[in-house]
C-alpha cells in the first residue's frame, strides 16, 4: 500500500526548471532512498513535498490525502516531516528546545520519553542539553538534527542528507539510528543521500535522480548491482 | 540597516530640496486680473492641525469667516465680486511655511495672504511672498524679527513680541516682583525672539537670569528640565511657547516641586486650550496678550463669536485676523480698477504700498500701518488664570 | 545554506579585531556595569570635585546629588516606556528583519482607546469607586486595542509584502504611520485628549499623615498622582510615586514577556522562527501565525506603556506616537535590535541618559535630543551591534 505518491511533478525556481515531471511512491514501513549528483533535485524533490515549494504541475498525495498545495505546517499535521539537509538546527535555540521542536505537532504524552530516548541514543546531545545549539560543532548538530527528526514521529519521514559531514563513525550511528527507526517504530523513511552505497544499503528500493529526472529505479539491491549506478556513485 | 539610513537622509533631502525649486517660478505676473463673475480668491494660512496648535488656527480662521460674512464681497468701480478663501494648513514649522507660500505663489489667481500663523513659518514664507510681490497680513505672527528683516510681504494687525517682551519684563519685575527668573522657550522664532527680547529688557531693569532653557515642540516628559531648573531656586519660570508644552510644564513642575513658583506666558499659551489642557494644574498661571482697546464693538463681536461658534475663543486672534482680513478687502478695493476688457485688476504692487500705509479704526483699536509692516497699536493686557479662566489683572508697579 | 563542513563552533567565526577593542566586551552585563561606573565616576567628579575649584563662598553649585537622584529616578521612568515600546520593535525585527515604524502609532492607538474606556470609567463613577480596578480595565482595554490596531496592520500593511526587498516594507511602515496618525487625527481631532487626575491611596494609617484640624489623620500615600519630599540617600528629593509604578509595572511585564519567550512553546516557536522560517514550518510551526503572535506581544506591551504614559503625561494626541517611537528604536538599537533584554537595558539607559547626561555635562537640557542620539552613533562606531546584540551570522545580516 503506498503511503506517499508523487505523480509528475514539475517545479520552477524562478525561471530554474528545477524538476521535470518527477513519480516515485514510498510504501508503507519501507526505506526508499534517492541518490543522485549534486544539484540534481534531491532536496528540490523533498522541498517540494514538504510544501517549501510546491510543485506548479502534478501531485503529491498522502494516503487518500492531496497535500500538492498546503502550508509547509500543515503538511506536517498531516504527518510529513522533512529533516532538512545540513545543519539546520536552530542555532540560537538550545539542545534540549530544539528536540522540543521537532515534536511541535505531537500531542501524545510521550514526549519526555522520546526525548530520553534520544539522549540515550546520542549521549552528547545529554552532555549538552542546554547549551545552544550554534555553540556545537558541526557533527555535535548533524546529530541533533537526527535527533530532532526522531522525535517527529511523522508517518512519513524525509531524510535530507543525514550523514553530511559526518566522520565515518559518526555516519555509521546514524545509519543505525535510520535502521532502528524504521525497524523499532515503523516509520516509512524517504531519505536522500549522497553517500549511496551506504544509502542503498539500508534502503528496500532506490530512485536514482539526474538533471530533475529519474533516470532509474528499483529494488535497491538491483541498483547497487546496476553497472552504470555503481560506476557513477558507488565509486567505481 | 545602513541601507535604511540612506534611504532617510535621501527622502530628508528631497523634501528639504523641492522647496527652492518650486518657488522658481517667473511666470509670475505683476497684477491679478479677474473676468466678471470669478471669486477673487484670498490665500489663508495657518496651523489647523498640530498638538496644541490647531485651536489657534481654528480660532483665527473663524476670526476670517466673521468677517467675510460682513463683507462676502468686494466692490470695485460698481462690479461685485465673490470673495472665496483658499485655506491651506502651513504649520507651525518653516517647512510648513514654505510649503504653503509655494502653493500660494504658484497660483496666479491669489489676490493676498491671510496669515501665516506661526512667526516661524512666517520667517520662512515671507522671502517666497517678497519675491511674487505678494501681501501677506497676519493676525498671530509676534516676532520682533519679522518686522526688522526687510521684508516686503509681511504685514501683521497684531504688536510686535517688541512690545510684548518689553511689557513682560516690566511685569515680571516691578508687578510680580521676581528678580531671579528661569526663561523657557520653545526653540521656535516666536519662543526663542519673545525670550531674547524679554531678558534684554529684563536684564535691565536688574533682574539676573537663573537659567535660560528650550523644550522641543511635541516632547512629553520635561522633568529633567524642571529639575535643573529647581536647582537655581528661580522665584518665577517664564515659557515662550504654546499650550502643548506650556501645559506640560505647568503640570511637570507639580512633580519636581516647584508648584509654589508662580509660571507666566505670553500670548502662545492665552485662551481656553490652556486650561482645557492643564485642568486644576494651571490655576494662578500668568499670561500676558495684546489686547485691544475695549469698546462696544469689541463686546458684541464676543458675543457674537460665542452666538456663531458655540464657544469661547480658544485662542487670543481672532479680532485680530477680522482686521486682518477687513484690511485686504479694504486694501484690494481701494487699488483694484477696472480695465477696458471689463477685467478687474489688482496690481500687487499698489496693493503692498497700499497696505503698508493704510490706517482705519478696526476692532482692535486704530490700525495703522507704519511702512514696516507693523499695523497695530494694541496695548498689552496681563491676565491671571482664576477659577479656570483667564482674568484681566490691573497692573499695580510696586514701589522701588 | 552554507555546506561548511568545518567542525568548530558556527559562532567563532573571528571578528576583525579594531582599537579600542576593549569596548567590545563579550558580556553586556560588564559592559554595562562598565558605563555606569564610568557615569557614577564622572557625576562625583562634577558635584565633589569639580567645585572646589571654581566655587565661590556661599555660592550653589550647578549641579548637585539631589538633581542626579531626581533626574536619574525620572529618566528611569520614561526610559521604562521607552523600553515598553522598544520591545515591541525588537521582536518584529527579531522575527521579520523589518523596522515597523507604525508601532509609535500602535502605541498611540493604546492610548486613545484606553482614554475612551477611563473616561468612560469616570463618568459613571466606577473609577472613583474602584480605582485599581477601573485603571487595570483601562490598561486592558488599551492592550485590545493597541493589539487589533498591530494585527491589521500586520494583515494589510506588511503580510503582502513578506517576501519583497527590505526596503518595501520599510517604506511601507513609514507610510502605515502616517495614515494612522491622519486617521486618529481625523476620528478624534487634534486637540489633545486628558487622562483625569487619579489618585489611588495606599496604606492608610500607616503613611502620609498630616495634623488636620487637630487630630492626625493618614490618607496613605497616592501611588498615582501626588509626590512627596523623601529623603534618598540623605538627600530631600521630590519623588512621585508613579515613578516607581511605571518602573516596578514595565519590569513586571518584560519578566512576563521574558518567560513567555523562553518557557512557552509559543515563545520558542518564536525564536524558532525568527532563526530560520523555511526549517519551523518543517518542523510544523505556523510561521505566519506565529508572525502574529510576534506583532500582537509587541501591541500588548506598547498599549500596556501607553496608559502607564498617560496616566504620567495625561495629555493624548494623534502624533503623540512620533517622539516615544523614534527614541524607543533609538533604544532597541542600542540594546542590540532584535534581543529582548537588549531593549530593556536600551529604554532604560537611554531614559536616564537623556534625563542626566545634558545636566552631568553641563548642558542646556535642550539639547537632550542630541545627547539620545549622539550616544546612538558613538554607540554604532564603537559597538555597532548594540549592548546585547550578537554578530548576526551571514544568513541575516
Amino acid at each position: 500500500m503506498s503511503l506517499l505518491t508523487v505523480n509528475d511533478i514539475h517545479t520552477y525556481y524562478g525561471n530554474i526548471h528545477a524538476l521535470k515531471g518527477i513519480s516515485l511512491h514510498v510504501n508503507e514501513g519501507e526505506i526508499v532512498t534517492l541518490i543522485g549528483g549534486n544539484g540534481a533535485g534531491k532536496t528540490t524533490t523533498l522541498n517540494t513535498i514538504s510544501g517549501i515549494t510546491p510543485a506548479t504541475e502534478g501531485q503529491v498525495t498522502l494516503a487518500e490525502q492531496d497535500i500538492t498545495t498546503m502550508a509547509p505546517h500543515n503538511i506536517v499535521r498531516a504527518g510529513v516531516v522533512q529533516s532538512p539537509e545540513g545543519r539546520k538546527v536552530f542555532t540560537r535555540l538550545t539542545v534540549r528546545e530544539n528536540l522540543e521542536m521537532g515534536a511541535f505537532t505531537r500531542t501524545d504524552g510521550g514526549i519526555e520519553r522520546d526525548l530520553e530516548d534520544v539522549f540515550k541514543r546520542f549521549p552528547r546531545l545529554k552532555e549538552r542539553e542546554n547549551q545552544l545549539s550554534g555553540t556545537m560543532s558541526g557533527g555535535e548538530q548533524q546529530m541533533l538534527a537526527m535527533g530532532r527528526a526522531l522525535m517527529a514521529k511523522p508517518r512519513i519521514l524525509l531524510l535530507d542528507e543525514p550523514s553530511m559531514g559526518l566522520a565515518p563513525l559518526l555516519v555509521k550511528q546514524v545509519f543505525e539510528a535510520i535502521e532502528y527507526l524504521n525497524r523499532q517504530n515503523g516509520t516509512t523513511i524517504l531519505l536522500v543521500e549522497q553517500n549511496a552505497r551506504m544509502a542503498l544499503e539500508v534502503a528496500n528500493r532506490g530512485y536514482v535522480l539526474q538533471s530533475g529526472r529519474i533516470t532509474h529505479d528499483g529494488p535497491a539491491k538491483e541498483l547497487q548491482n546496476d553497472k552504470a549506478i555503481i560506476e557513477a556513485y558507488l565509486g567505481g | 540597516m545602513r541601507k535604511m539610513i540612506l534611504l532617510i537622509c535621501v527622502l530628508a533631502l528631497a523634501t528639504v530640496g523641492i522647496a527652492p525649486l518650486a518657488a522658481q517660478d517667473d511666470m509670475m505676473g505683476p497684477s491679478v486680473m479677474l473676468a466678471p463673475g470669478e471669486d477673487l480668491v484670498i490665500g489663508f494660512g495657518a496651523a489647523l492641525t498640530g498638538e496644541g496648535l490647531a485651536p489657534f488656527g481654528i480660532d483665527i480662521r473663524r476670526g476670517v469667516e466673521l468677517a467675510l460674512e460682513d463683507r462676502p464681497t468686494v466692490t470695485v468701480d460698481d462690479v461685485e465680486f465673490n470673495v472665496a478663501l483658499d485655506v491651506q494648513d502651513s504649520m507651525c514649522s518653516p517647512e510648513g511655511g514654505q510649503t504653503v507660500a509655494n502653493r500660494f505663489v504658484s497660483d496666479d489667481s491669489i489676490v493676498g495672504v491671510i496669515g501665516l500663523m506661526c512667526s516661524s513659518a512666517a520667517e520662512a514664507a515671507a522671502p517666497i511672498f517678497d519675491e511674487a510681490g505678494f501681501s501677506t497680513i497676519s493676525a498671530s505672527a509676534t516676532a520682533a524679527s519679522l518686522t526688522t528683516s526687510d521684508f516686503t510681504s509681511f504685514n501683521r494687525t497684531v504688536p510686535t513680541d517688541a512690545a510684548q517682551g518689553l511689557a513682560a519684563a516690566d511685569i515680571i519685575v516691578n508687578v510680580l516682583g521676581a528678580t531671579n527668573v528661569a526663561f523657557i522657550d520653545d526653540g521656535s522664532a516666536y519662543g526663542t525672539g519673545l525670550v531674547d527680547v524679554i531678558i534684554d529688557a529684563y536684564e535691565e531693569l536688574g533682574g539676573t537670569v537663573a537659567i535660560r532653557d528650550a523644550v522641543t515642540v511635541g516632547d512629553t516628559d520635561f522633568r529633567a528640565l524642571l529639575e535643573d531648573i529647581s536647582a537655581t531656586d528661580p522665584d518665577l519660570i517664564y515659557f515662550a511657547g504654546f499650550n502643548a508644552e506650556g501645559a506640560r510644564l505647568i503640570e511637570q513642575r507639580f512633580d519636581v516641586g516647584l508648584e509654589d513658583v508662580p509660571f507666566m506666558g505670553a500670548d502662545g499659551i492665552y485662551g481656553s486650550e490652556l486650561v482645557d489642557l492643564a485642568g486644576d494644574f494651571a490655576e494662578g498661571v500668568y499670561a500676558t496678550r495684546p489686547i485691544p482697546a475695549s469698546s462696544d464693538e469689541l463686546d458684541a463681536f464676543a458675543e457674537r463669536y460665542i452666538e456663531t461658534f458655540g464657544e469661547e475663543p480658544p485662542s487670543a486672534f481672532n479680532t485680530n485676523s477680522y482686521d486682518a482680513t477687513n484690511l485686504m478687502l479694504d486694501a484690494i478695493e481701494a487699488v483694484g480698477y477696472i480695465d477696458d476688457q471689463g477685467d478687474l485688476v489688482i496690481e500687487r504692487e499698489t496693493l503692498s504700498e497700499f497696505i503698508r500705509s493704510a490706517s482705519f479704526d478696526g476692532l482692535t483699536g486704530v490700525i495703522e500701518c507704519d511702512g514696516t509692516g507693523e499695523c497695530s497699536s494694541a496695548d498689552i493686557g496681563f491676565y491671571q488664570i482664576t477659577d479656570g479662566a483667564f482674568v484681566q489683572q490691573e497692573l499695580e508697579m510696586m514701589e522701588e | 545554506m552554507q555546506e561548511t563542513t568545518d567542525s568548530g563552533p558556527s559562532g567563532s567565526k573571528s571578528r576583525p579585531k579594531r582599537a579600542l577593542s576593549f569596548l567590545r566586551v563579550q558580556n553586556a552585563y560588564a559592559f554595562i556595569g562598565l558605563v555606569l561606573i564610568v557615569i557614577f565616576a564622572w557625576v562625583f567628579f562634577v558635584i565633589e570635585i569639580e567645585p572646589q575649584f571654581y566655587l565661590q563662598e556661599g555660592e550653589r553649585a550647578r549641579y548637585a546629588w539631589d538633581t542626579f537622584i531626581s533626574q536619574f529616578i525620572i529618566g528611569l521612568a520614561q526610559g521604562s516606556i521607552y523600553a515598553l515600546i522598544a520591545l515591541g520593535y525588537t521582536l518584529v525585527y527579531g522575527i521579520l528583519f523589518m523596522i515597523n515604524f507604525a508601532h509609535g502609532e500602535v502605541f498611540m492607538a493604546g492610548a486613545y482607546i484606553g482614554f475612551f474606556a477611563i473616561n468612560a470609567a469616570e463618568q459613571s463613577g466606577f473609577l472613583e469607586s474602584q480605582t485599581a480596578l477601573a485603571i487595570l480595565l483601562t490598561m486592558g482595554v488599551a492592550v485590545m486595542g493597541s493589539v487589533i490596531v498591530a494585527i491589521l496592520l500586520e494583515r494589510i500593511a506588511y503580510r503582502p509584502l513578506r517576501g519583497a526587498p527590505r526596503l518595501v516594507p520599510l517604506i511601507t511602515a513609514i507610510g502605515a504611520s502616517i495614515t494612522l496618525q491622519q486617521l486618529f487625527l481625523r476620528l478624534f481631532g487634534s486637540s489633545p485628549r486628558t487622562y483625569p487626575r487619579i489618585s489611588l491611596f495606599v496604606g492608610q494609617g500607616m503613611w502620609g499623615c498630616e495634623p488636620v484640624d487637630g487630630t492626625t489623620v493618614c490618607e496613605g500615600i497616592d501611588l498615582i498622582s501626588k509626590s512627596y519630599d523623601v529623603l534618598i540617600f540623605n538627600q530631600e528629593v521630590r519623588i512621585r510615586p508613579f515613578f516607581f509604578v511605571i518602573l516596578f509595572v514595565s519590569l513586571l511585564l518584560m519578566s512576563a514577556l521574558w518567560f513567555f519567550i523562553q518557557r512557552t512553546k509559543t515563545g520558542k516557536a518564536m525564536r524558532a522562527v525568527a532563526e530560520d522560517k523555511d526549517t519551523a514550518s518543517l518542523m510544523g510551526i505556523n510561521v505566519d501565525r506565529t508572525i502574529v503572535i510576534t506583532f500582537m506581544l509587541g501591541a500588548a506591551l506598547a498599549g500596556a506603556g501607553a496608559v502607564l504614559f498617560a496616566l504620567y503625561n495625561r495629555q493624548v494626541t494623534p502624533f503623540m506616537g512620533f517622539i516615544p517611537g523614534i527614541k524607543a528604536f533609538t533604544a532597541a538599537v542600542l540594546g542590540g535590535i532584535g534581543n529582548v533584554p537588549g531593549a530593556m537595558f536600551g529604554g532604560l539607559f537611554l531614559g536616564v541618559a537623556e534625563s542626566v547626561f545634558p545636566s552631568a555635562l553641563g548642558l542646556p537640557n535642550q539639547l537632550k535630543d542630541v545627547v539620545a542620539f549622539g550616544l546612538l552613533i558613538v554607540f554604532m562606531i564603537f559597538r555597532p551591534t548594540g549592548i546585547f546584540g550578537e554578530v548576526l551570522s551571514e544568513k541575516k545580516a
